[in-house]
């Protein structure tokens, strides 16, 4: 990625995105505060035409929204503005949900449906995120890039690598803070375990995701989307579960801000395909092409 | 970003990819009708196979031309050995000496030493074992006591080796033995010997394993002698080298693929149009694969680049480790019934699953090593 995106990306969301801000968004308030940085930086356009980035910047941008929980709707933002122009704030809707429904100016949905005039009521999902549910009315057609649902899908997996990364790192600062029977909990081998395996989790979220990223403009992009989201998912599970066993108690808490990323990797998950859903449709593209042609599949898709 | 994450997404170039059909081809050829296909690396040991696969090139790829390799890039070794690997052909002899005894030697071994082992290596004439663990030593491997006291012109060596795999099929073995008497410093004071499995003072004994084969031995030594120019790296330095051959052992597509024949009659089993549940296992084992097969090609990139992924390679072979054994377990539960090829797959996995987790460093072993990456020891 871009290293100047990426360095004003990461100070936006260190200087803008805190507790209070999270919090509030939690109770319905949109951060408007954020949002005017992110488009005065012009960050609301990475990935679009003419901005001098591609989508590979996109979801670069989307991994480091993931690790800082960034409360605003910016995979859909800046999927919308990849393929639309931009104008004001766009969402995308998928089954009549679409985070930041109501503060949007413009609705597109999945399915290629767009709209400026619609109803939104609030809604959330278990992570407190926006997901209100949006009932279009003037809608007309627009030309929405093939694999759209897939896009989608790798924003949540994007987000959810971040997230992951975010998650490791706190849980080794917390087994190195906290002391337990005179030592660091760090020192006790089955915490370094467990923290081993969410490494391993983490790492393979992050390679599934980035082989994704990597096949953006092939024909395999939807299977290796679904390997990703699957995979990406599976760690979620994973980590997020070690890494509040690694906190104890304090990590059950409202004040600690762990459950801002634990809960966000419990919700992307399941958003735009559960891991089965992607297991299912992998499975069957491998078992079409028979036993003999399962190797050659694999390697095929890289 | 932490320590041992550093997975940067990497793709096979394309000279490497070329290699894959001529690989096919090969093994299509080359496989004996009647052989049963077996992605674990330390299944079928066959000299013919491994010597048509030496005249092919496809020994010591990376090695300098002068020493009999191919100076080819680690990318269209890992091409190679996964495409072997996958078709489940008989690699186990020369896996070890391609693998590890041979780049060991070019990074500590001296001029002569090359010229004298390397070239038949890679002719695929010449076959290691690797003596690390003892009786007494297994994970804790800087204790062993096979000991190497100096005479004129070379050492003496007694102990006992364990688990050696090949021993009784393989030339020679690389051995971590004591130069030195055990001081403060428990790393310091080990060398490696390069011995040859049928000279004098050398015995393997056969050891069966719980499948009923006969693959890893005992290797006893009584006052071998063993030359100075046998000596390999500096005496005293073999805790270093020792170190830097588990980071070629621990990385590679041995480390996933064990049990990936499971997975291919799995398919032929649950036929093309599978049930919603087959299918999503099915999906789960590819999303696996794939995603280790990306960090695997990863590290094989950090080979190339010279440098030594210690604890990603610990990390590849820990997940790749859990995965082989997941996949027989899972397929096993949703297996239809009266599939020969799949039952008799599920049962040789099953019954080797116990060593996928053990033989190279144990999972309890590499979670330390990653724990050590992420600074928490
Ligand atoms: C099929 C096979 C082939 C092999 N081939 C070879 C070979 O060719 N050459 C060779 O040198 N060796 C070989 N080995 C040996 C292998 O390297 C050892 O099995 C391994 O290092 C573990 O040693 P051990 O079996 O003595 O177990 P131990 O070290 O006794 O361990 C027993 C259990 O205790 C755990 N444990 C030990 N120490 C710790 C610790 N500090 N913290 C937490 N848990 C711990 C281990 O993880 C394991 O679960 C082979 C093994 C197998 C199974």
């Amino acid at each position: 990625m871009d290293r100047l995106i990426a360095y004003t990306a990461e100070r936006i969301f260190s200087d803008h995105v805190d507790r209070g801000v999270l919090d509030a968004a939690e109770r319905g308030e949109f951060p408007h505060a954020l949002w005017d940085v992110v488009r005065e930086a012009g960050l609301h356009l990475v990935g679009s035409p003419g901005s001098g980035t591609d989508d590979g910047d996109l979801y670069e941008l989307l991994k480091l929204a993931g690790r800082h929980a960034v409360p605003l709707p910016l995979a859909e933002v800046l999927i919308a503005n990849s393929f639309l122009d931009e104008a004001g704030l766009t969402t995308i809707a998928v089954d009549g949900v679409a985070p930041w429904g109501r503060e949007a100016d413009r609705v597109v949905t999945v399915e290629g449906e767009m709209s400026v005039d619609f109803d939104a009521a609030e809604d959330a999902n278990l992570a407190g995120e926006s997901r209100d549910r949006v009932q279009l009315r003037d809608v007309r057609r627009v030309d929405v890039p093939g694999e759209l649902y897939e896009r989608m899908a790798l924003s949540r997996a994007a987000l959810m690598a971040g997230a992951l990364d975010r998650v490791l790192g706190m849980a080794i600062d917390y087994a190195t803070e906290r002391e337990q029977f005179g030592r660091p909990i760090a020192k006790f081998q089955a915490v370094q375990h467990n923290l081993a395996i969410l490494a391993g989790e983490v790492a393979a979220a992050r390679c599934a995701c980035d082989g994704a990223i990597m096949s953006l403009t092939s024909a395999d992009f939807a299977v290796t989307v679904a390997a990703a989201k699957a995979r990406v998912g599976e760690a979620a599970g994973v980590a997020a579960e070690i890494a509040h066993q690694v906190h104890g108690a304090m990590g059950f808490t409202h004040e600690h801000s762990l459950h801002h990323f634990s809960r966000r990797l419990w919700a992307w998950r399941d958003e735009y395909g559960r891991e089965t859903h992607w297991q299912e449709l992998l499975g069957r593209r491998v078992a079409s092409g028979g036993a003999d042609s399962l190797w050659e599949f694999l390697v095929g898709v890289g | 970003m932490f320590a041992g994450l550093l997975f940067e997404p990497t793709r096979l170039p394309g000279e490497a990819e070329a290699l894959r059909a001529e690989v096919r081809d090969f093994v299509a050829r080359e496989l004996p009708p009647d052989y049963w296909p077996n992605s674990d690396f330390n299944e079928g040991h066959s000299p013919e196979f491994s010597r048509r696969v030496g005249e092919l090139g496809w020994i010591g790829m990376t090695w300098p031309k002068r020493f009999g390799g191919g100076e080819r890039t680690f990318f269209e070794r890992y091409v190679v050995t996964e495409e072997l690997l996958a078709a489940g052909a008989p690699v186990s002899a020369h896996w070890i000496a391609d693998r590890q005894s041979g780049p060991l030697l070019l990074n500590y071994g001296t001029d002569d030493q090359c010229r004298r082992y390397l070239p038949q290596i890679a002719r695929g004439e010449c076959f290691f074992s690797i003596g690390m663990s003892e009786p007494n030593s297994g994970s804790d491997l800087a204790s062993v006591r096979t000991r190497a006291d100096r005479v004129s012109g070379g050492w003496i060596v007694n102990g006992t080796k364990i688990w050696t795999t090949d021993a009784h099929r393989n030339h020679y073995i690389i051995t971590l033995v004591r130069t030195e008497p055990p001081s403060e410093n428990r790393h310091a004071g080990l060398s490696q010997l390069l011995i040859d499995l049928r000279g004098e003072g050398v015995t393997v004994r056969p050891i069966k394993n719980l499948a009923g084969g006969e693959d890893f031995n005992e290797v006893v030594f009584e006052d071998c002698f063993v030359g100075d120019d046998d000596v390999v790296g500096e005496p005293g330095n073999g805790w270093t080298q020792v170190t830097s051959e588990l980071g070629y052992e621990r990385s590679g597509p041995e480390r996933f693929l064990s049990a990936f024949r499971v997975l291919v009659e799995f398919v032929r089993a649950v036929g093309d149009e599978p049930a919603p549940g087959e299918a999503a296992l099915i999906g789960r084992l590819a999303s696996h694969l794939m995603t280790l097969r990306r960090m695997s090609i990863s590290v094989a990139g950090m080979l190339q680049k010279g440098s030594s992924p210690v604890v990603e390679s610990a990390l590849v072979k820990s997940l790749g480790n859990d995965f082989e054994k997941l996949l027989g377990e899972l397929v096993r539960l949703q297996a239809p019934t009266g599939q020969v090829g799949l039952e008799k797959c599920l049962r040789q996995t099953l019954l080797h699953s116990p060593s996928f987790t053990l033989r190279g460093g144990t999972r309890e072993i590499l979670r330390g090593v990653i724990a050590r990456g992420l600074g928490l020891r």
